[in-house]
């Protein structure tokens, strides 16, 4: 896994780099650099192949989700209340272009984002999450494993 | 029998007569004839307007189950977005308010204008112009006030509207005065309605129909329209408060000022309650009569069956509080309402075991409507018992405002008045349809909404005990709430399947007549089954039974033949026989006015004016209220109008007055009854007053002097004396026309009330009270507001009478506009005397 | 997700309390009369409409009615009438006086909770949630601020409304510690449906512990505010859980967060014991970090909801009359979540 790897992910998605405006070199290199140190923590689903979480990191994924609060501003399949709307709904993870309009979409990078989105994408509206490393897998792995198409 | 009237009942065995031409018929069809095309609208015979009236209530009862089934759809799943919170809770109070208001009330009318004429084999009502008014008042702003829902302008506060959320701080949108000014409106509709039908079943009643002969229906209806003239003016205050509080800050409600929420609470449910009643005693009627028609034979307990209606009645106005358990009631009030609460329910097992002796007495013929009588009875029975639970105190702690009491209710109102509303359908429509509604889709239509209301309805008794209340838009998952909704859902669907089923069939079959109806489909003995026309019964037959057609094969016939009362027009005019009130002897002919497109005119602008009221537009509120006026007092011009002729022959030689006056007219009996009503809601408004005098006695302060009290009561008797004399100097100029001197005196009693009122606000004034600054000055000049409405209709009558002593249509020496002009005045008189004298005397505190 | 407080089995039927337990009793008797009379009603209609010629004769008259429409619903109902009197009677005894006092105000769309001394003062104030002890009678002194509502938790009692310019009266006791939800029950505007509320009975030892504990912890908070300099608080729990690999990560601090929360307009409406924020719109703040709900029993308190709650309570209880501050930046709202954990 390397760095290369990941701008060609990023080279995948033009547009969403563009819109990055002024700034977007300057975040860029944050932006990688948080990627790699988020690869080097998690690295076991190379790139490309499906993610294929098992149920029961699922299951602890769901748990963590209701303890940490997650559906107070997503809607969450699978969490009945509350369906909070101030980000987005979180349904059909997996086949959203980039989490949060500009990471590669790979349970890994969420795991990453959902702890600490703040440092992978300054002033974005969702804030780190007090959940541990694990916690974080596994509400990936939940995400991700919403959608059986 | 003694003879109530001096009235020589030997004189009935001179029927049947021989019969008569044919020609009579011909110019009966010709005098009743309806005006065709547009002008159809301004038609007043009781088959047009009855039939009008029932389709307009089930229409509104069409509307209101949609919002049910959007409610249902939003509650199918918790924490549901299909509405939204705004939407529910307009759904909501429209759905209880239209069911209410604009479905029940007026459907039982509606029935009551189409059948009693026929049933009591009157002509037509004595009022017809006032049932026109009554229909379109109500359709209109009916209309009106439903359309506010595609707005989103429709009232969000509960049909029972309780301040202060209702007042403007927390409902500033014009939502709420919709309810208030629509409801008020509607209201009156509803009144109108009400003195027709009580003077309609005492005054015109087939010539020795007693009052134990008469329909358990007529019976209901007179029950029923009682009720109403006692219940509704509560209402009608209670709404001119909460909108005279919205709009011109009077504290009635507002508790930091002197008032208090619980006001609203008593004087609601004053009528809130009694309201139910009015609802179910009329279908208890009909079920009464298909009961006994499903057996074909006479209702088992026909006395105990009448007593249980006037007693339902009567126990039903003290049981209002039974809604109030909750808001830390005394204990001894609290016991005696629970104990009232219990008291009523006899009446009701009492009607319940008529209805299951006379089924077991006769022989059951199994039919659409005889499915839903009998489903009917099942279904009051089990809302009736959860009834009784809630009318248990400590239960009611408990149940209160949960879905129990949403199953409760809908299980009285559906048993009560839905399912017996649609036997009624089944039961009567030969009356007015040239084909038969088809019974085998009747019976799916029954199961169908049999089965969907327990799918519907039984499950809510079990979401309330586990804690689900009511009026709430969604309700969190997790709480085991979730399949008995959807079981909820799913019932009200299956319901709603089964009437989209008789509307199907409606289409399919059902073709309006006045004149060749397929008639008695089920064999019923009363005589609304009487050949008929638009002139109903061709003669006004002598009536010996309850069951007239069972016991009497041959008088269908005999009826058409012409060889009983008033087999013709006697008078060349619309006319009925009015009878004495008990036992139906013939007193006097009375003439009826024909169609008219005043009436109509006057209730469109009557809803402009309350409905400009609603959107602030008070210019046009202005000219509408004026055409409105003016389009009444126009109608009713035509209404009293002299004939040469004052005798008439009513049949086998025996001869009537025409149109008498005084204590024997029908006029004065429905005048009487407006005074009731009015009356009443001045009797409501003294109750608020002491009730905000005991609640909160700290804001009452020291009324102006007495010698102004007495000055003013002095003005006041004066023109009691002058309302009294207006008609004795008219009845001194026998024999002539009447001259100016009359109508000057009614116009002066009219100034002298006008003054006193002026005396007495100022005087309030001065002793430093304000409208907008306690519960005490809200009340007083409340009661000034109330009595400023009778004194402006005053002024109004006495212009009025002017205008007709100028035509020279004021006949001496008894004239019945005179007569309702000066006891107009004079009970404004009287009642000018207890507004000023009570809160005068009886400072609070 | 909250635990399911109500629902099966039905609280009506489940008493946690006197108050409510004779009312079940009283409630399973009138459900065996409701069967009873439904079933005597159906058999004798059958009997009326299928029943054999001797038995509809039998039926068929007015003695049926004076038996089955008199006789016995007179009887029935007196029976149930005196005892629901008494009932009634037993469960309105006139109260002492030296009974534990709170009193309970109803607000849109919420609940205020106020613990009284013997003089009547306010000694600590809560939002939607009760703790009584178990087994002591406690009088709930009930007010409407605004509205109508009705105070219902139905393991304990039955409702009692709160109506402006009134105080009502409410006797409850629980006989079990547990934790018992209820809802309001008079319709009292938009969000009507979303007014919750918990009971929670503790052994009585523990309540005393829980009450002392928490009249000491206002004061302690108020000599943090008051000398301890702004400092960057941990991250609230165990630091070590949270090994922070990106070194970018803002830790939240509560210092922010409470200076935040005054500059931002929470404190206007918001009170914190001990602090500058002294607002009395809405709920008293001063010990949120240990309610078990946000929101009036609609949501878990964790920092998710918290934070979901500031930035967007509106999409949550639409039409609440708290607005959305969601022009507070993410961290901003994250700050703040922390200060107000911290206020148990």
């Amino acid at each position: 896994m390397t760095s290369s790897s990941l701008m060609a992910g990023l080279r995948d998605h033009p547009n969403e780099i563009d819109r990055m405006g002024r700034f977007a070199a300057m975040k860029r290199v944050g932006v990688a650099s948080a990627i790699v140190l988020g690869l080097l923590s998690a690295c076991k689903n190379p790139i490309g192949s499906r993610y294929e979480p098992d149920d029961a990191a699922q299951e602890r994924g769901l748990l963590a989700i209701n303890e940490a609060g997650c559906a107070a501003c997503h809607e969450i399949p699978g969490v009945a209340w509350p369906k909070g709307r101030l980000g987005p709904s979180l349904d059909g993870f997996d086949d959203v272009g980039m989490i949060a309009g500009q990471l590669p979409n790979r349970p890994d990078l969420l795991a990453v984002f959902i702890r600490n989105a703040p440092s992978v994408k300054r002033h974005t509206t969702m804030p780190a999450m007090p959940v541990t490393q694990s916690e974080a897998a596994d509400i990936a792995a939940y995400l991700y494993g919403l959608d059986d198409d | 029998m003694k003879s109530e009237t001096g009235f020589d009942h030997a004189l009935y065995d001179r029927f049947p007569t021989e019969a008569r031409p044919d020609g009579e018929v011909r110019d009966l069809e010709r005098i009743w004839a309806s005006p065709k095309g547009w002008r159809r609208l301004t038609a007043v015979n009781n088959n047009y307007v009855g039939f009008w009236y029932i389709v307009t209530a089930f229409g509104f009862f069409l509307a209101a189950g949609v919002l049910a089934l959007g409610m249902r759809i939003q509650l199918a799943a918790p924490m549901q977005d299909v509405l939204g919170v705004d939407t529910y809770n307009q759904f909501f109070t429209m759905h209880g308010t239209v069911m209410m208001f604009l479905f029940a009330v007026p459907a039982v009318e509606a029935i009551g204008i189409m059948l009693l004429p026929q049933m009591l084999a009157a002509r037509d009502l004595p009022f017809p112009r006032l049932s026109a008014y009554a229909y379109w008042a109500y359709f209109v702003g009916g209309t009106m006030f439903f359309l506010s829902l595609f707005v989103g302008l429709a009232p969000d506060g509960g049909w029972f509207m309780y301040p202060p959320l209702t007042s403007i701080a927390f409902s500033p949108g014009i939502n709420t005065d919709f309810w208030l000014l629509g409801i008020g409106f509607i209201e009156i509709s509803a009144i109108a309605g009400a003195i027709e039908i009580i003077v309609g079943v005492l005054r015109t009643r087939a010539p020795g129909m007693t009052l134990d002969k008469m329909p358990m229906f007529a019976w209901a209806m007179l029950v029923f329209a009682v009720m109403i003239v006692v219940a509704f003016p509560s209402v009608i205050l209670c709404t001119m408060l909460l909108e005279i509080e919205r709009a011109f800050n009077w504290p009635f409600f507002d508790a930091t000022r002197g008032g208090d929420p619980l006001l609203w609470q008593h004087l609601f449910w004053f009528f809130g309650h009694p309201e139910v009643y009015i609802i179910f005693i009329p279908a208890a009627g009909l079920m009464s009569m298909m009961v006994a028609t499903v057996a074909q034979t006479e209702l088992v307990g026909y006395r105990l069956n009448v007593l249980a209606l006037v007693a339902t009645g009567f126990i039903s106005f003290g049981v209002w509080a039974h809604h109030m358990f909750a808001t830390d009631m005394p204990r001894v009030s609290a016991g005696y309402f629970s104990a009232a609460s219990m008291a009523v329910s006899l009446p009701a097992g009492i009607q319940v075991f008529c209805w299951i002796a006379t089924l077991a007495s006769g022989k059951i013929r199994w039919s659409t409507p005889a499915l839903f009588v009998v489903g009917s009875v099942v279904i009051f029975t089990m809302g009736g018992l959860t009834g009784v639970m809630v009318g248990m105190v400590p239960f009611d702690w408990q149940a209160h405002d949960t879905y129990f009491i949403v199953a409760h209710l809908h299980y009285v109102l559906m048993g009560g008045m839905v399912f017996p509303m649609f036997a009624a359908f089944y039961h009567w429509h030969g009356m007015t349809s040239s084909r038969a509604l088809s019974d085998h889709v009747g019976r799916w239509v029954f199961w169908l909404m049999f089965a969907g209301l327990h799918i519907t309805f039984f499950p809510m008794h079990l979401s309330g005990l586990m804690g689900m209340p009511r009026r709430i838009y969604t309700y969190m998952p997790g709480r085991d709430l979730d399949l008995l909704n959807l079981i909820s859902t799913i019932g009200a669907f299956i319901m709603a399947a089964g009437i989209l089923l008789f509307l199907i069939d409606c289409t399919r079959r059902f073709r309006f007549t006045v004149d060749n109806d397929v008639g008695n489909l089920y064999g019923g003995g009363t005589l609304e089954w009487l050949p008929t026309g638009l002139y109903s019964t061709r003669s006004i037959p002598v009536i010996t039974s309850r069951e007239p057609l069972w016991d009497r094969p041959d008088l269908p016939r005999e009826v058409a033949e012409g060889r009983y009362f008033l087999p013709n027009s006697a008078t060349g005019h619309r006319e009925t026989l009015i009878t004495s009130p008990l036992f139906a002897e013939p007193q006097y002919v009375q003439l009826m006015p024909g169609p008219s497109a005043w009436p109509l005119s006057a209730a469109i602008f009557t809803a402009g004016f309350f409905l400009s009221l609603t959107v602030q537009a008070y210019a046009f509120a202005i000219f509408c209220g004026l055409v409105a006026v003016v389009s009444t007092l126009r109608w009713v011009w035509e209404t009293d109008r002299p004939i040469k002729q004052d005798r008439a022959d009513i049949g086998a030689g025996i001869e009537m007055p025409i149109a008498i006056t005084g204590p024997q007219s029908h006029g004065w009996w429905a005048l009487n009854t407006l005074l009731v009503v009015v009356g009443m809601i001045g009797f409501m408004a003294l109750f608020a007053y002491f009730y905000l005098s005991g609640i909160n006695g700290e804001v009452w302060q020291t009324p102006p002097p007495l010698g102004e009290t007495v000055v003013i009561l002095g003005v006041e008797a004066l023109a009691l004396l002058g309302a009294w004399g207006g008609r004795r100097v008219l009845a001194l100029r026998s024999g002539r026309m009447a001259e100016d001197l009359p109508w000057i005196i009614q116009a002066a009693a009219a100034a002298l009330l006008t003054g006193a009122l002026w005396l007495d606000v100022t005087g309030w004034l001065e002793s430093g009270l304000h409208p907008t600054e306690s519960g005490m000055g809200a009340t007083v000049f409340m009661l000034s507001v109330l009595q400023g409405q009778v004194v402006a209709v005053a002024i109004v009558m006495a212009i009025y009478l002017a205008f007709r002593e100028a035509r020279g249509i004021m006949t001496t020496p008894t004239n019945v506009t005179m007569d309702i002009v000066g006891r107009f005045i004079g009970y404004c008189a009287i009642q000018g005397m207890v507004f000023t004298l009570v809160p005068r005397i009886f400072p609070g505190g | 997700m909250i635990d399911a407080l109500w629902g099966w089995p039905p609280p009506v039927l489940d008493p946690a309390g006197p108050y409510a337990d004779k009312v079940t009793t009283l409630a399973w008797a009138l459900f065996g009369m409701g069967v009873v009379v439904t079933a005597i009603v159906c058999a004798a209609l059958w009997l009326a409409v299928r029943g054999s010629p001797r038995m509809k004769a039998l039926i068929g008259g007015e003695r049926t009615i004076w038996i089955g429409g008199i006789a016995f619903p007179g009887v029935v109902l007196l029976g149930l009438l005196v005892w629901g009197l008494t009932l009634t009677a037993s469960l309105t005894q006139p109260i002492r006086g030296d009974e534990m006092r709170i009193r309970i105000t109803g607000e849109m769309w919420w609940f205020r909770v106020q613990y009284l001394n013997a003089d009547g003062d306010i000694v600590m104030e809560d939002a939607n949630e009760l703790h009584l002890p178990v087994g002591v009678p406690v009088v709930l002194e009930l007010e409407g601020a605004d509205v109508i509502h009705s105070f219902w938790v139905p393991h304990l009692s039955g409702k009692k409304d709160m109506i402006p310019g009134r105080r009502t009266l409410l006797r409850v006791q629980a006989d079990r510690p547990g934790e018992f939800g209820g809802l309001c029950a008079e319709y009292c505007g938009s969000q009507h449906a979303l007014m919750g509320f918990v009971a929670i009975a503790h052994k009585e030892s523990d309540w005393q512990t829980w009450f002392d504990d928490r009249t000491t912890r206002v004061a302690r908070t108020e000599m943090l505010a008051e000398t301890a300099p702004p400092d960057a608080m941990p991250y609230p729990g165990d630091a070590a859980a949270y090994p922070m690999e990106l070194g970018t990560l803002e830790r939240y601090d509560a210092r922010r967060g409470m200076r935040l929360f005054m500059e931002s307009g929470c404190a206007a409406c918001h009170r914190i014991a001990g602090t500058e924020a002294n607002g009395l719109a809405g709920p008293d703040l001063t010990h949120v970090g240990s309610r078990r709900s946000l929101g009036a029993g609609i949501l878990p308190n964790n920092r998710g909801t918290m934070m979901g709650w500031i930035g967007d309570s509106q999409s949550i209880k639409p039409g609440n009359r708290m607005p959305s501050y969601d022009v507070l930046s993410a961290e901003d709202i994250g700050h703040i979540a922390a200060f107000l954990e911290l206020q148990k």
